[in-house]
């Protein structure tokens, strides 16, 4: 575990956070490199559904960024997202997601400085915690029975029922599988 | 007619107590009929088998003398002024029974503007209770056949109804059991929290059923249908699923009336109405926000405060 590097995917407003991401860029502040920086018009076009997503797509945290309350560009874009992320905290919460993953913050254009101790601190944190597994599973037990059905009737000799070990046992068939998981 | 001072705690309602509402749904809805204050009735008559009953829509005298209301009369009548029936408002006026819960979601479709209060004449029934699923269907409505959302009802005197049928009667004293499902819910370790949920959206089968039977769920176009880019995928997978009952429980907070209709269609027995009840307590501890009777200007999450808790934003 000691060489995880994890995945940490930020969705932040192009008016605030990315603005102030890229001044830290300019002022040539390190943070660290494992994070992928999603523009958006607003926080408050951030949809839970773009967190879910990020998950499942193999994310091991994930960072919502935006404008002080006061400074939305679209004036209250941020107070809406701000009700929508804490309801949708406490959904995932229920579900048991830990919350750790999660990070909500506000980061202004002229807060370099914020932006690369946001990424820094829930990069480290998310490095302690090790991978995150629970929607990669999920995930892979869907790519499983995607590759079930395109393989199925397919000169592989399998059907669609056909269980993952003899799927993983059958030559050719393991990187295939690999491949798109 | 005053509440608290009839208010009688019995351990079982006899089926005179529904005959009573039935007669009282009846009178009224012949009325109105008569006066032409509506041009339809969406109520209940009898199913076709024994202890049953079938939503309808009656237009004449003659069928609106045949409306029940009985421990079956289950469904949500509210969803037929949205969705399927949606040509039923374009010929003008009609009358709803509703029971509270259903109430409850007339007053939702209010404040998002798909209802109009003055197209609507609401025949509210005190509703003791109804039954639950797959219990024994005796008439008599008592603490084993009651349906689970109707332990812990707090609204068993619709408010806001043009007329109300019925009296007040509750059974007394039910143990709140989605109340306690939830709390034991809670204290799990959160990876069996994540186990038990994974373990019960793993069986769903995207019959979409429960979306079908919301009143809330009218969206032209759902987000979890055939989308590009596709958002959540709408097969019935492991991935999908989890997405599909985040974005539903997600759509529903602060929305979401309780009438556990959801739960009761859905036929893989996933425990739907303990998300929407979790999401109404979290909505109700952080913005003082219920779901009730009335119809609101906005809902919860919908609008703002500027001192809202941000404890969790850094
Ligand atoms: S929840 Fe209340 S109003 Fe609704 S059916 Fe049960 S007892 Fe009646
Ligand atoms: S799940 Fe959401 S998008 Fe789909 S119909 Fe219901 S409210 Fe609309
Ligand atoms: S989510 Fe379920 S309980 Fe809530 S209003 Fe819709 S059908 Fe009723
Ligand atoms: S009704 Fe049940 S099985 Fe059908 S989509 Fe809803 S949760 Fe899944």
């Amino acid at each position: 575990m000691h060489d995880f590097e994890p995945k940490i995917v930020a969705f932040v407003c192009t008016w605030c956070t990315y603005a102030g991401a890229d001044l830290a860029g300019t002022s040539r502040m390190q943070y660290p490199p494992n994070v992928r920086v999603l523009k958006f018009p607003c926080t408050g076009r951030i949809d839970p559904v773009f967190i879910l997503r990020a998950f499942q797509k193999g994310a091991d945290g994930v960072l919502v960024s935006g404008c002080h309350p006061g400074d939305c560009h679209y004036m209250a874009g941020n107070f809406h997202a701000r009700r929508r992320f804490a309801a949708f905290r406490a959904l995932l919460d229920f579900i048991g997601v830990d919350l750790n993953r999660l990070q909500f913050s506000w980061v202004s254009a002229a807060e370099g400085g914020k932006w690369v101790e946001v990424v820094t601190d829930l990069t480290e944190r998310v490095r302690t915690m090790g991978p995150m597994p629970e929607f990669k599973e999920l995930e892979h037990e869907e790519l499983w029975s995607t590759f079930a059905e395109a393989t199925a009737g397919k000169s592989t000799g399998l059907n669609i029922t056909a269980d993952k070990s003899q799927v993983l046992n059958t030559p050719g068939l393991k990187e295939a599988y690999d491949s798109i998981s | 007619m005053n509440a608290k001072a009839s208010k009688n705690q019995l351990t079982s309602i006899e089926p005179a107590y529904y005959e009573a509402v039935t007669e009282a749904i009846r009178k009224e809805a012949v009325k109105i009929l008569k006066e032409e204050t509506v041009v339809g009735v969406v109520g209940y008559l009898p199913g076709r088998r024994k202890g049953t009953a079938t939503p309808a829509l009656v237009t004449s005298v003659e069928e609106a003398e045949k409306l029940i209301f009985s421990p079956a009369c289950v469904n949500n009548l509210s969803v037929y002024l949205t969705k399927a029936k949606k040509g039923v408002l374009k010929q003008g006026k009609v009358g709803i029974v509703a029971k509270g819960c259903d109430m409850r979601a007339l007053a939702g479709l209010m404040t998002e503007s798909q209802l109009q209060r003055e197209d609507l004449f609401i025949i509210g029934v005190v509703c003791p209770g109804v039954y639950g699923f797959g219990v024994e269907r005796t008439g008599t409505l008592t603490e084993a056949n009651i349906a689970r959302k109707c332990r812990e009802c707090t609204v068993h005197m619709p408010e806001g109804a043009d007329v109300a049928a019925g009296t007040h009667a509750e059974l007394a004293d039910l143990t709140p059991e989605e109340a306690e499902e939830m709390a034991r819910i809670e204290a799990m370790p959160q990876a069996e929290r994540w186990a038990f949920w994974k373990e019960h959206f793993s069986r769903c089968i995207r019959c979409m059923a429960c979306r079908q039977v919301c009143p809330f769920c009218y969206c032209e176009q759902c987000l979890c249908d055939k989308n590009r880019p596709q958002a959540v995928e709408s097969s019935p997978r492991p991935a999908g699923n989890m997405a599909w009952h985040l974005v539903r429980a997600m759509h529903l907070a602060g929305r979401c009336g309780g009438c556990a209709e959801c739960e009761r269609v859905c036929p893989m027995d996933i425990p739907l109405n303990l998300l929407n009840r979790r999401m109404a307590k979290e909505l109700k501890e952080l913005y003082d926000y219920e779901a009730g009777l009335a119809p609101v200007e906005k809902g919860p999450l919908n609008q703002y405060k500027e001192d809202d808790d941000q404890s969790f934003i850094k």
